[in-house]
């Protein structure tokens, strides 16, 4: 029984991370930018929401308004550090200390002004319980499952079926010759990062109502996600998806056998196995 | 006096992780934040073989954690750096959460969350290193040393291949150069580096915790490089004296203690993006 319930909290926790990773895979893949910044864009989405709950607006519109947010802070890393950097011919560890520069400025600007103790949602519905046969889920862990499955389809569809996605997918494959065909790669790298940051916030909101907010916890959820998605293949929204639910889940149960401070090994030990013997990826596109 | 003889100290200790982190990310051009994940381990195998029942003295036991922290890189970075340099993002952020886990953990080992208390001071060959004035001498040797290795390291073929990597890669490979070799072994020595300073940082405060050893820390480091400058032998020396007299100075503008450690954090973070915005090269470094 205690399998079970790990597993469907499993499942939740992979949901949410799926979406962490699917966004980050949306960055890295198009940009070619270790966006390291993505967990301080995270972790901000859900202070946001927190402040506007506390001051009574609904819970939907507090969520709606912390992604319309951090889509302009994820729009403002792009055009005014990342397109600078890109403009001075900055090489990739340059751009990497910079957004690890911007995580670290987000994330003490929050400790600073919230303090680095754990807040908790004040909303009484959130942790109440629903009965899936011998499984109990709360309304938060439902919603986070609807909520990242509606994400990650409406993300396949967006980058499928819509210009702006195939104009992305161009630009991802190749970005010279996207320049050349007029699809300026540089105005769909803001478009990118801010549709990325608009998705994060989803999770960034989902996880802490259910398990409370602190301004260094973006680091684990951002770095689970990005070796899910190498794990899953770069570039595949599928692949980061899958590999996300799969390590939350293998995650949750190694519980059964070993206590929870040790679940980031477990994680690391994947990612190892997996650069040892397919670095390419489960999903990889040939 | 003893104020001041303890800043020099701490900033020699942190001379040698800035060499150690300007070897591989100003040389070898590899992102990494687990160096104070390194650091710790040295400081707490330090710690343990100097308070083990049969204790062993300072010099073997520092040879012993600077040895483990070679292998511990080289089993860290191998894996990764064969696929590619943004998989050892990943490693390193990994290690560094890891090794946090371990040191807040696993309790019997490394006391947990609450340190490790009462590691005995140093002594070299029978001159027990005991007042502060003996530590500034001892860390200077240290420093001093670290410092010509650095120097004579890259002036030596080794220093130049490395360089030559961070350049051009598919070049030196040409060339009929391994390129993975080089930067494994760039690691570790800088793991090396990393160990000795953390057997010097044990043996000063004869108490360890956790707490100096995390991701801060390795942001910390990054930015002493930074702003000192990356790939210069000048450049790893004065990023540390520098950025250590900044808590001094936030002592003097009154901020609250409970936001004080955010603050300076934050201060770390801007250093480092207004650097990489306008100044890449640091205060005395080269282009990065």
């Amino acid at each position: 029984m205690l399998a079970l319930q790990l597993l469907a909290t499993g499942l939740v926790t992979g949901c949410a991370l799926g979406v962490v990773a699917i966004s980050f895979s949306l960055v890295y893949a198009t940009t070619k930018i270790f966006h390291v910044a993505h967990a301080g864009i995270y972790t901000m989405g859900g202070y946001l929401a927190w402040s506007m709950v506390m001051y009574g607006v609904p819970f939907l519109i507090a969520l709606l308004v912390a992604m319309v947010a951090c889509t302009a802070a994820g729009a403002l890393i792009q055009n005014q550090l990342y397109a600078r950097l890109e403009r001075r011919r900055a090489t990739h560890l340059v751009v990497l200390i910079a957004s690890l520069g911007a995580l670290a400025v987000i994330q003490n600007i929050i400790a600073a002004v919230y303090t680095p103790n754990i807040l908790q949602f004040p909303v009484n519905w959130s942790s109440r319980m629903m009965a899936f046969g011998p499984v109990r889920l709360n309304y938060t862990q439902v919603l986070t499952i609807v909520v990242s499955l509606l994400a990650y389809g409406a993300t396949m569809l967006f980058a499928h079926r819509t210009i702006l996605g195939k104009r992305i997918r161009a630009v991802a494959s190749n970005p010279m010759l996207a320049g050349i065909t007029r699809l300026q790669p540089q105005t769909v790298y803001v478009y990118v990062i801010a549709i990325a940051s608009a998705l994060v916030c989803l999770p960034g909101v989902l996880v802490p109502l259910d398990l409370g907010l602190q301004p260094y916890n973006g680091v684990t959820p951002l770095l689970t996600a990005t070796i899910a998605m190498i794990a899953g293949g770069v570039g595949s929204i599928t692949g980061a998806f899958v590999l996300s639910v799969g390590i939350a889940v293998v995650q949750n149960l190694s519980l059964l056998v070993m206590p929870g401070e040790w679940s980031i090994g477990v994680t690391f030990f994947i990612f190892v196995i997996f650069m040892l013997f397919r670095p390419t990826g489960l999903f990889a596109a040939r | 006096m003893d104020f001041l003889f303890s800043y020099i100290v701490l900033a020699e200790i942190y001379v040698l992780l800035g060499l150690s982190t300007n070897l591989l990310v100003g040389i070898a051009g590899i992102f990494s934040v687990s160096q104070a994940a390194v650091f710790g381990v040295g400081a707490y195998l330090v710690a343990h073989f100097m308070m083990a029942a049969d204790p062993l003295s300072f010099i073997p036991s520092m040879l012993i954690a600077a040895a483990c922290c070679v292998a511990l890189n080289i089993l860290v970075t191998l894996p990764s750096l064969r696929v590619s340099g943004d998989y050892f993002v990943v490693t390193s952020f990994g290690i560094q959460l890891l090794a946090t886990a371990v040191f807040t953990n696993w309790a019997q080992g490394t006391g947990g969350a609450n340190g490790l208390p009462g590691i005995p001071p140093p002594d070299l060959f029978g001159w027990p290193v005991e007042t502060t004035g003996r530590y500034v001498l001892l860390c200077t040797l240290f420093a001093g040393l670290g410092c010509l290795a650095f120097w004579l390291i890259m002036r030596a073929p080794f220093g130049r291949l490395v360089r030559a990597i961070r350049e051009d890669e598919t070049a030196v490979a040409a060339a009929g150069k391994n390129v993975l070799r080089a930067k494994v072994s760039a690691a570790a020595l800088a793991g090396a580096f990393a160990g000795t300073a953390g057997g010097l940082y044990a043996t000063f405060l004869s108490f360890i915790d956790p707490s100096s050893f995390d991701l801060d820390a390795s942001i910390l480091l990054l930015t002493m490089v930074v702003v000192g400058g990356a790939r210069t032998l000048a450049g790893s020396v004065i990023g540390p004296f520098l950025l250590l007299a900044l808590p001094q100075l936030l002592t003097l503008v009154d901020i609250p203690t409970t936001i004080a450690a955010a603050a300076r954090q934050l201060i770390y973070g801007l250093l480092l993006i207004v650097f990489m915005l306008f100044r890449p090269q640091g205060l005395a470094g080269e282009r990065l």
